[in-house]
């Protein structure tokens, strides 16, 4: 997992549960980071991200957020935001990450904002796409209202068909893998 | 309550394309930049298909690709009941739309009982085909294109080259232009990094506004209603989430049975299309947001397109339809590679569009009868499809489908040479005829010059009237 | 098979392909009346025209052995495309018998295991048709037939799978695209240092000479039955 998230172009650490929340909040912070949008979920809590974040002086908002679209969408408001969303499952195989919405997490956290952090937990990797979807969709599961598969940061080979970076979605991924 | 004008829909190719296809394949290759920026592009694709076959087994993929995509066509009329039924049962709305003018009908209705004046898209061929932003745009919306490349050929007022990188045939000078122009600004950076931060700026702004988000659809999952949604930017992300009412526009045959075959294929697509083994985003999207959700839109609408498609279920092209509108044909072909995707003015362009442009406007209409016959029939095309479309075969079979007086006129002429050549003695005596009109005409074993259908030959080359050529 | 293209513009290929044959120990056949494999017209959009002169084909090589043609794209033709041209019709079994019996003449070498004792060669570059890259599936008979040639040295051109832009009615039509195509294959030809191109198919050979010619690019041209059968 670690090795095709880096060929995503993604950073990763893999942390205990017990360091993660400070982990997360220090690669926030070296980015310059200034607020952090998290998703409400409980795995934000077990690993006592909020207060890791105002120990390093970043803002927190929890979602759901009541900001208007603009702000949404960082045309207002400070730049350096980071959606930090917790996915459901990941795929080894390829680099992805599985984010499904819910009333707790935003469909757009983590390419609404610039930077984008998600907490995976480690026992929720599979191999492959095929059974990260069956999971997802099996058969008496409510169906979610969307699922994004994100295998790392923005591109767009649109001017002279050459890979550039951040052309919608977030700038930077940054994985934090949690082992128990 | 305003009055419905019904408009007449002029087909799928585009209708202000000039000249014929000759005139725009010769108008292409006089084009030094055009040359340049296709050749990048074509190498850059043949050695990312090398990569993809060495590391990450794209070949042995193909064969399971064409068979589900065979099994979803010949299921087709059950898929998409399961399809509407399952995208109902969670909140959504379907229309299935016979034409262009259903659908686009739908689409300006529904955005003019909203009072919405922003449309935010993101890239769907199947609204290109359909020409809904015209119809939007002539119901007074602001249409914006999102992805970049199409944002960039939208600022160009131009068409698109290529199914998936539209904007492939301009460099950075000439994006820096256009953007400079929409901003009303020099300030726009010139660099590769400095032109899409740019972007990315102007368009969240329109994103901010749009109340109606419009995407494509890569493949509909029937088992769970949901629409899958392929991209490397996150505008489709963004599309899918800002505004108040997603509308997805979906041809009717993109349709799958199961998780299982649509794992497979969406892996497939983007090491097919970008020489990727997964694309940045993809969205499975399944009705509008749930009670209690706060992203995300409060309505979802998929309008089903048939426009020609379901009429080729059961013939000798059914085979088109396992498309899955990767690009990869276009990219390996030699014709397309040399002239571009804007020369075959459809927006659907190389071997595939070839094919199915004449297909869905009709045999005889003068803006794509033409287009199966740009082609030497090398079959590059056909090794290059991953879901295992004989594409060199169905250009034979849309020739002869084909209907032109150039065409009638060739027919009369086959004629004769078939009553010639189907008998050695006057095959024999027309033999003799062109081997001694050959070397009547011949100067220094070569003739310079051919009367009549020979005329295409000479005006670039010469013909041999000895053997082995003189040099 | 002779192929009209040898008839029209190349007597000496077919005739080279029977003296290579023969030194080689095979007894060969040329049927007088043969005419054309109906690929002009059926490539054209015109299957019916292609039918009726394809249906000669069919009965003047009725009953014979293993019919060699100096033309991947002719032996093509007759493999791929007949039994789909002849798909319901009364002689379905006829064309599907001679698409069965129908060989290029390089695989006819290659599989029968035959040296046809060439008269040396110098060096010389290869033009993968896309007829039998593609529809017969092969690179490495021509190559294998040439090795056996004294002194030959085959010089590879860059992207040997890339079209040279004849492609038959193609030439005609884009007689602009087409030139193009056919430049880009006389300038990577040239390129290699080699004197000459040699192909399996004519008509590639007489699109990239032709073009090669108006051009001033230096290139002569064979194809490989002469230098087999020299």
């Amino acid at each position: 997992m670690v090795e095709s998230l880096a060929r995503r172009k993604a950073t990763v650490e893999v942390a205990s549960s017990g360091d993660a929340g400070r982990a997360a909040a220090g690669w926030m912070a070296d980015q310059g980071i200034v607020r952090a949008v998290l998703a409400d979920d409980p795995v934000v809590d077990a690993i006592g991200l909020e207060p890791a974040l105002r120990a390093a002086g970043i803002d927190v908002l929890r979602w759901p957020v009541a900001m208007g679209r603009r702000e949404v969408l960082g045309l207002e408001g400070p730049e350096d935001v980071c959606g930090v969303t917790v996915p459901t499952l990941a795929v080894a195989e390829r680099g992805t990450l599985v984010l499904e919405a819910s009333v707790g997490h935003g469909r757009g956290l983590d390419v609404t904002n610039r930077h984008h952090v998600s907490l995976l937990m480690a026992d929720r990797v599979v191999e492959t796409l095929g059974e990260a979807l069956a999971q997802t969709f099996a058969d008496g599961r409510p169906v979610p209202s969307a699922v994004s598969l994100v295998s790392g940061p923005s591109r767009s080979s649109d001017i002279e068909k050459i890979s550039t970076l951040g052309a919608h979605g977030a700038l930077t991924e940054h994985v934090v893998i949690i082992t128990p | 309550m305003s009055t419905r004008r019904r408009r007449r829909n002029p087909g799928v190719a585009y209708s202000d394309v000039k000249g014929t296809l000759r005139d725009r394949t010769v108008d292409a290759l006089r084009d030094p930049t055009l040359a340049d920026n296709l050749r990048t592009a074509g190498d850059s694709w043949g050695a990312g298909r090398e990569v993809m076959k060495r590391d990450f087994g794209f070949d042995q993929m193909r064969d399971r690709a064409r068979d589900i995509r065979r099994s979803n066509i010949r299921n087709m009329p059950a898929l998409l009941a399961e399809l509407q039924s399952n995208v109902r049962a969670n909140g959504g709305v379907v229309v299935r739309a016979a034409d262009a003018d259903e659908a686009c009908r739908y689409i300006t209705d529904l955005a003019r009982a909203r009072g919405a004046r922003v449309v935010a898209k993101s890239k769907s061929m199947a609204t290109e085909e359909i020409k809904l932003n015209e119809a939007m745009e002539h119901a007074g919306l602001e249409v914006v294109e999102t992805d970049l490349g199409e944002w960039i050929i939208q600022l160009a007022n131009e068409h698109p080259s290529h199914i998936i990188a539209p904007a492939v045939h301009l460099n950075r000078d000439q994006v820096a232009a256009l953007f400079r122009d929409e901003a009303g600004t020099d300030d726009v950076p010139t660099d590769r990094e400095g032109l899409v931060a740019h972007a990315r700026v102007r368009l969240r702004e329109k994103f901010a506004q749009a109340e109606i988000g419009i995407s494509g659809v890569n493949l509909g999952v029937a088992s769970t209603g949901t629409v899958c949604i392929v991209e490397n930017e996150g505008n489709a992300r963004l599309v899918t989430s800002q505004p108040r009412i997603h509308v997805a526009v979906m041809g009717m045959e993109r349709v799958v049975a199961d998780w299982d075959e649509a794992a497979h294929i969406l892996q497939v697509l983007p090491m097919a299309a970008i020489s990727q083994d997964a694309a940045n985003y993809v969205s499975l999207i399944t009705g509008p947001r749930r009670e209690g959700e706060t992203d995300g839109p409060e309505e979802f609408h998929l309008v089903i397109i048939d426009g020609g498609r379901g009429a080729l279920r059961g013939s000798e092209f059914e085979e088109v339809l396992s498309c899955i509108r990767c690009g990869a044909c276009l990219y390996s072909c030699p014709m397309w590679q040399n002239v571009g995707g804007q020369a075959y003015g459809s927006p659907y362009s190389g071997p595939i569009g070839a094919i199915i442009t004449p297909l869905l406007e009709g045999p005889s209409s003068p803006g794509s009868r033409d287009l199966p016959f740009m082609s030497t029939l090398c079959g590059a095309c056909g090794d290059a499809c991953p879901v295992g479309i004989p594409l060199p075969d169905l250009l034979v079979r849309a020739r002869a489908r084909s209907s032109s007086p150039a065409k009638r006129k060739a027919g009369l002429a086959f004629r004769v040479w078939s009553l010639l050549w189907r008998r050695g003695v006057t095959y024999r005596l027309t033999m003799i005829g062109w081997r001694l009109g050959l070397r009547i005409r011949g100067r220094g074993g070569w003739v310079h010059r051919l009367p009549g259908p020979g005329s295409g030959w000479t005006k670039v080359r010469d013909m041999p009237s000895k053997w082995p050529p003189r040099r | 098979m002779r192929t009209c293209l040898s008839d029209a513009i190349a007597p000496k290929v077919w005739k080279a392909t029977r003296r290579a044959l023969e030194r080689a120990g095979v007894e060969v056949k040329v049927p007088r009346g043969q005419t054309c494999c109906g690929q002009p017209a059926w490539t054209a959009g015109h299957p019916d025209q292609a039918r009726a002169v394809a249906r000669h084909t069919i009965k003047v090589f009725a009953g014979s052995d293993e019919v060699v043609v100096p033309s991947g794209s002719c032996a093509g033709m007759v493999i791929h495309a007949f039994p789909e041209l002849f798909a319901g019709q009364p002689d379905e079994d006829d064309a599907l018998d001679l698409a069965l019996r129908t060989i290029e003449f390089t695989q006819f070498l290659a599989k029968h295991d035959l040296d046809p004792r060439a008269k040396a060669c110098g060096a010389l570059t290869v033009h993968d048709s896309c007829h039998m890259l593609r529809v017969l599936d092969e690179n490495e008979s021509p190559r294998d037939a040439l090795a056996k040639v004294p002194g030959c040295e085959v010089r590879e051109m860059a992207h040997t799978d890339q079209c040279c832009g004849f492609g038959g009615v193609f030439a005609l039509n884009f007689p602009e695209l087409s030139g193009r195509l056919g430049e880009q294959k006389a300038q990577a030809a040239a390129a290699t240092g080699a004197p000459e191109v040699v192909s399996c198919d004519l008509g590639c050979l007489m699109h990239i000479a032709g073009r090669a010619h108006r051009t001033g690019i230096p290139l002569r041209a064979r194809h490989i039955s002469e230098v087999l059968g020299s």
